[in-house]
């Protein structure tokens, strides 16, 4: 089955058909723009995402890919155009923290232990007067989810890039987000961990059913994890492509190595050099 | 027996390890010992043999005798400058970071101050300090105004760079989380400021006995810089070189305090 698609080209979804489902979708973009100044960063973006599914963003430099993250967790506003978390506006999924957003740089407080940052969001915005959630795995059992446990105590300084950002992942479940937004979080880490921590990723999100949303640079990475791959365009920022990515899960590494893998990310190679 | 023979090798191994680490901090604390004792005796005997006249310089070893002697002369001069050294440290300091909090959360303070904070820094404290004394008279005030005004500048440079120096990202994460604008202040910027802080700290350590001293000379009766005057213009010269040695102990004794603090707070 996925051997023909991939033969045939990759299946393309028609974004604008997209609205005519009727559940509330995790994210749901309508004709947005974001502009900063006189530079259109995101231009006329449409885009619907499905609660529970995992999606990858990728694309050339200042294709706007980051920004998209950030107009959906409501840190950049949209010019025009409409954002729905949920079916809520971006202000109410962010205050209600229905989104936790991982950055690629992991944003430990130093000053912290781990745990105390994991514990960082349960202790702020109680001035909002919004009920915070909490995960029903304290904090400790969430440090053991991303491989941590013992590590407690331990100062961000003391910890590799890839323990950072586990600790950054752990930080985001603490308030069980239904939309989980990662920009580029593994970019800086050497390939094991990076491979480790995809496989520990896709584990996440299988045991918790957040909806992700997430941002790479690498063509394998963003196959590898996501259900459907967006391909963004640069210059104004806008949606090129969503790539269905068929393979089952739990997806193990070799999955790479396949054929059909291959051709996926060879689609894409050539689809994102017309990109830029 | 073999197993017992490695112990032993192990258990040397062990100990050679250790008396070379003991050797090493003995080394930083002996080898400037010995050079400061080794100049001391120079000094010593350098006076003695070329007979340089006591009123302009002092052996060590009488400077070491009128510290004994006159160390209750000393003492009732040294709390006096403590005093004004330590409220100085404090106001100069607090009155800084209350600045730096105003400049960080508002563009037009900072705009409308900051000129003006360069503009005094440039002014000679020695040329400054007459003029305070006029104002505040010859009592306390002057030179804990004298000594506070010295720690000011470095420390609200210092504190304005600290509060920014929270990553932009740190800052989305703050927004994200919906945190007041006192969450964002407590939590985040006050305490990325503190290294910064700490360092600015330590430079007024020193500072702030030196406004205090300064303030005492324009005016004072008691302290160790009116002590300084004395002991200068009555040709005490051991005098002189006792209560300079006093006014540098407490610039290292505050110094202490501080970075003791410092090691306390900042774990990171």
């Amino acid at each position: 089955m996925t051997n023909t698609v991939a033969v045939e080209g990759p299946k393309v979804s028609n974004v604008g058909d997209a609205a005519s489902s009727h559940q509330p979708c995790a994210v749901s973009v309508e004709n947005a723009s974001v502009k900063f100044g006189a530079f259109t960063a995101i231009n006329n973006l449409s885009l619907e995402i499905e609660e529970g599914a995992f999606y990858t963003i990728l694309g050339p430099s200042g294709c706007g890919k980051s920004t998209f993250l950030r107009l959906v967790s409501d840190l950049v506003p949209a010019a025009s155009g409409d954002v729905r978390i949920l079916g809520k506006s971006t202000e109410a999924a962010r205050l209600g923290r229905e989104l936790a957003f991982v950055f690629q740089d992991a944003t430990l407080l130093p000053w912290r232990t781990v745990l105390e940052n994991v514990e960082l969001p349960l202790e702020i915005g109680e001035s909002t007067g919004v009920d915070i959630p909490v995960s029903e795995k304290s904090p400790e059992e969430l440090l053991e989810l991303v491989g941590l446990k013992g590590r407690e105590n331990a100062m961000p300084h003391e910890l590799s890039g890839g323990m950072k950002q586990r600790v950054a992942i752990a930080r985001a479940l603490v308030c069980k987000p239904k939309l989980l937004l990662m920009d580029e979080p593994f970019g800086a880490l050497d390939e094991m961990t990076r491979d480790h921590l995809n496989l520990q990723l896709l584990k996440i999100w299988q045991e918790t059913g957040v909806t992700i949303v997430f941002v790479t640079h690498s063509i394998q990475e963003a196959v590898f994890l996501g259900q459907k791959v967006v391909m963004f365009q640069a210059n104004p920022g806008r949606l090129k492509e969503v790539i269905d990515i068929d393979f089952p899960y739990p997806r193990e590494i070799t999955l790479r190595d396949k054929p059909e893998f291959i051709r996926h990310t060879a689609y894409l190679r050539s689809l994102l050099e017309t990109c830029s | 027996m073999n197993a017992s023979s490695s112990f032993e090798i192990d258990k040397q191994a062990l100990l050679l390890e250790k008396k070379a680490e003991q050797r090493g901090r003995l080394e930083a604390i002996a080898l400037p010992l010995g050079t400061l004792l080794v100049l001391l005796v120079l000094w010593e005997f350098g006076v003695r043999f070329f007979e340089v006249p006591p009123y302009i310089a002092p052996a060590p070893s009488d400077v070491a005798t009128t510290l004994v002697d006159k160390f209750p002369l000393l003492l009732t001069n040294f709390w006096p400058t403590f005093q004004e050294s330590i409220l100085g440290f404090i106001v100069g300091n607090l009155a800084a970071v209350l600045v730096a909090i105003a400049f960080v959360h508002n563009k037009m303070v900072e705009k409308a101050f900051f000129p003006l904070a360069v503009f005094i820094n440039t002014i000679p404290i020695l040329a400054i300090a007459p003029i305070l004394v006029l104002i505040f008279g010859s009592g306390l005030s002057a030179k804990v105004i004298i000594a506070g005004l010295i720690c000011f500048f470095p420390t609200l440079v210092n504190m304005v760079r600290g509060l920014q120096s929270i990553s932009p990202q740190a800052l989305e994460l703050a927004r994200i989380l919906s945190a007041s604008k006192s969450e964002v202040f407590w939590e985040f910027r006050l305490p990325a400021s503190l290294p910064f802080l700490f360092s600015a700290l330590k430079i007024a350590a020193t500072t702030c006995v030196i406004g205090a001293i300064i303030g005492e000379w324009v005016g004072a009766d008691v302290g160790l810089g009116s002590l300084i005057l004395d002991s200068t213009f009555n040709f005490r010269a051991s005098l002189l070189y006792a209560t300079v040695l006093m006014s540098s102990g407490l610039s290292v004794c505050i110094f202490a305090a501080v970075s003791i603090t410092e090691r306390l707070m900042i774990r990171w």
